[in-house]
């Protein structure tokens, strides 16, 4: 029973980071229109900034990450403005393919950057600690506690807030809220900056629990795109809901199944989720 | 520069190479051209520079003995990836732009995506660490290895968890064919010795983490854990279970035989309780001491993994080259075999080309071992454990090809 909760917990744990690494690209794919393949590499410039930075120039590791995160949010924002902006009107197909290509140039920029090997931040080795058995790690508690914080304070900042309001408007329907007086390009910035500072902190935590190469952060996208599509094109909550049930199940499965499949896992519920409801957790319909 | 001077030196050879042909055996100015395929971005980048730098140092002894008969030898570099499909499209581009007879340094992936491209071109392909099983049966005719096969190393980590008294052993393998296929093989040699197996976890890499998969081993509490898996895996593997509660000893494979662990994982998780395994050279035989001058010399450090291997690859093709028929890869496959075995013992590219110029038959015994070829193009392997000291890996046993009979 207690190794059955241990799956649990690193089930939890798993699917927290997978709510932080998928947050922002739903909320891409829910304001922009489209699937930005190229969030994933987001992860490894935040990652590899904050590894710079702390195992580089010898920065504690808060800074470390504040200013990864940071940097992610600009080289995201920046990527929006001149990639995807000019080509906004060719529809979302095209869009998602040119994402495909931003991905490939921010891992080549890496690649040319960073070097061959791995890197690891300069933090000492996770602490365990017990409950009732069931071990966690700090790092793991730390991962849980920024995907609550990040969670809470965006649907805050997306009910309270002046531009959150106008990034929801612009996500249910876009016409309306330009005819209504929001500002489009502006609400647009707000949301490469929000949804790529997203992704740094994803990448602050992929850095600080694994070890980095140039691959490892796009080896993530297809679990993302697993949790976004579970997610459907809802609220936010769906989004929480959808990562916590890929990531459980997929370290549950290892309880009965040989550990090779867990990533088949993650699609598994997602095609049983969407023969069951089609349009995901959600229950909206695209638009 | 020295591009510069050999295009302008390719340039001529059409027109020298009839010449070179009728005057063989005395100096010509064409050259012939060696391509080196290897990772030098990548996962398996830092080998793929001690491939490299291996070859480098052997072509450069070649050609200051006076080159080959057809010439000195003229390296075109290509990296990778470790990527079959990239490796395809610079072989390709090596044979037919750059006119290479052989080409060596691919990774297994990429060698066995480049055994048909070889033997449909007649062009050599030959690799210091391409230890996949798949090449036991594609390999033989134009596709050899100066490295034994992966199920060797298996053989040789299970010689050493039985060796080392372990009761109960954990098992955790990357889901890959390397990985698994020579641990199948340890697996083996441990149930023979009836040595409990507490887990065998196949884990794919490139997670982010790896907690799930260490629940149950840890759970067991093993005397050991044999990791056959990549840098990247293994370094969070070792700091998870560290961090876990894991006070067992380690048994890696060949991919974590790098100082570079020690940094990643923490040296003080490591240090007296973690060992290395991996394809060796014999340090004891003269031929690797000469070698591991020669690199002192010309680098000022030790040799690293496989550049034992890598130097003897580019000597064998280099004597293949000195007493085959014509200068081509055909040439180069018609004799290598010959080449590696039977003959007057030579250790270096000089003395073989004096024995050749002589008249005699040579057997090239490499600073990697003896070097002699089996059906199919596999030579017989020696390893080494290492333990990990003070921040490093320190040789602690040797196993020789005749451990293994």
């Amino acid at each position: 029973m207690t190794l059955f909760a241990q799956y649990v917990t690193t089930g939890i744990v798993t699917g927290c980071f997978l709510i932080l690494a998928t947050i922002g690209f739903s909320l891409t794919r829910r304001v922009e229109g489209f699937l930005n393949i190229a969030h994933a590499e987001l992860l490894s410039v935040s990652a590899f900034t904050t590894w710079g930075l702390n195992a580089g120039a010898g920065w504690p590791l808060l800074p470390a990450a504040l200013v990864g995160i940071i940097v992610t949010a600009v080289v995201g924002l920046l990527i929006g403005r001149i990639v995807y902006d000019p080509i906004r009107g060719h529809g979302p197909a095209v869009l998602l393919i040119t994402s495909v290509g931003a991905a490939y140039v921010i891992h080549g920029a890496m690649d040319a950057i960073i070097g061959t090997g791995i890197r690891t931040l300069d933090i000492p080795l996770a602490t365990t600690y017990k409950f009732h058995g069931v071990r966690i790690t700090d790092y793991q508690m730390i991962v849980v506690g920024l995907a609550a914080v990040a969670t809470l304070s965006l649907a805050l900042f997306l009910t309270k807030t002046k531009i959150g309001l106008a990034i929801r408007a612009m996500s249910a329907n876009p016409s309306l809220a330009a005819s209504r007086g929001i500002d489009v390009k502006q609400t647009s910035r707000a949301t490469w900056l929000l949804s790529s500072g997203l992704a740094g902190l994803a990448g602050v935590m992929l850095a600080m629990v694994a070890t980095l190469s140039t691959d490892i952060a796009f080896n993530q996208i297809l679990q993302i795109l697993a949790v976004a599509i579970l997610a459907g094109l809802g609220s936010l909550y769906s989004v929480i809901a959808a990562g916590l049930i890929v990531g459980i199940a997929m370290d549950v499965s290892v309880y009965w199944i040989p550990a090779g499949y867990r990533p088949l896992i993650a699609f598994a519920v997602v095609i049983i989720a969407l023969l069951v409801r089609p349009e995901g957790l959600s229950g909206k319909k695209a638009r | 520069m020295k591009n510069k001077a050999s295009l302008k030196v390719n340039l001529l050879k059409s027109t020298v190479l009839a010449g070179a042909m009728a005057l063989a055996g005395t100096a010509t100015q064409a050259d012939v051209t060696v391509g080196v395929l290897v990772p030098l971005t990548g996962e398996l980048g830092e080998f793929g520079k001690i491939v490299a730098n291996g070859v480098e140092l052997a072509v450069a002894e070649v050609n200051a003995a006076g080159g080959t008969k057809c010439g000195p030898i003229r390296t075109v570099i290509a990296d990778t990836g470790g990527n079959p499909e990239v490796g395809i499209r610079a072989a390709t581009k090596m044979i037919e732009s750059d006119g290479a007879v052989a080409i060596l340094g691919p990774t297994s992936g990429v060698m066995v995506a480049l055994v048909d491209l070889a033997k449909r071109t007649k062009t050599v392909i030959m690799s210091p660490y391409a230890g996949t099983i798949t090449l036991n049966d594609l390999g033989g005719d134009y596709v050899y290895r100066t490295v034994s096969s992966d199920l060797g190393d298996g053989a040789a980590s299970g010689l050493w968890l039985t060796d080392r008294g372990y009761k109960r052993v954990a098992f955790l393998v990357q889901n890959e064919e390397s990985t698994i296929s020579p641990a199948q093989v340890a697996r083996d040699t441990l149930e023979a010795a009836g040595i409990e197996l507490t887990d065998y976890v196949i884990y794919n890499p490139g997670q982010p983490s790896y907690q799930a998969e260490l629940i149950s081993v840890l759970s067991h509490e093993p005397d050991a854990i044999y990791l056959a898996g990549g840098q990247e895996s293994g370094v969070t593997v070792i700091k998870e279970a560290t961090a876990g509660g894991f006070e067992g000893e380690w048994l890696f494979t060949a991919d974590l035989a790098v100082p570079e662990i020690f940094d990643a994982a923490g040296a003080e998780n490591l240090n007296g309780r973690a060992y290395v395994e991996f394809a060796d050279s014999d340090s004891s035989l003269p031929e690797y001491q000469a070698f591991e001058a020669l690199v002192q010399e010309k680098d000022g450090k030790a040799p690293g993994p496989f550049e034992a291997n890598s130097f003897d690859m580019a000597n064998l093709i280099a004597l293949s080259l000195e007493s085959a028929d014509s200068c081509t890869g055909e040439g180069i496959n018609d004799v290598i075999r010959g080449v590696a075995e039977g003959g007057e013992k030579v250790s270096t590219f000089a003395d073989g080309k004096a024995a050749i110029a002589a008249g005699k038959d040579v057997d090239y015994e490499g600073a990697s071992g003896p070097l002699t070829f089996d059906a199919s193009g596999t030579v017989a392997g020696s390893y080494s454990i290492q333990e990990a000291k003070d921040g490093a890996w320190v040789n602690v046993k040797f196993y020789p090809a005749s451990a293994f009979e």
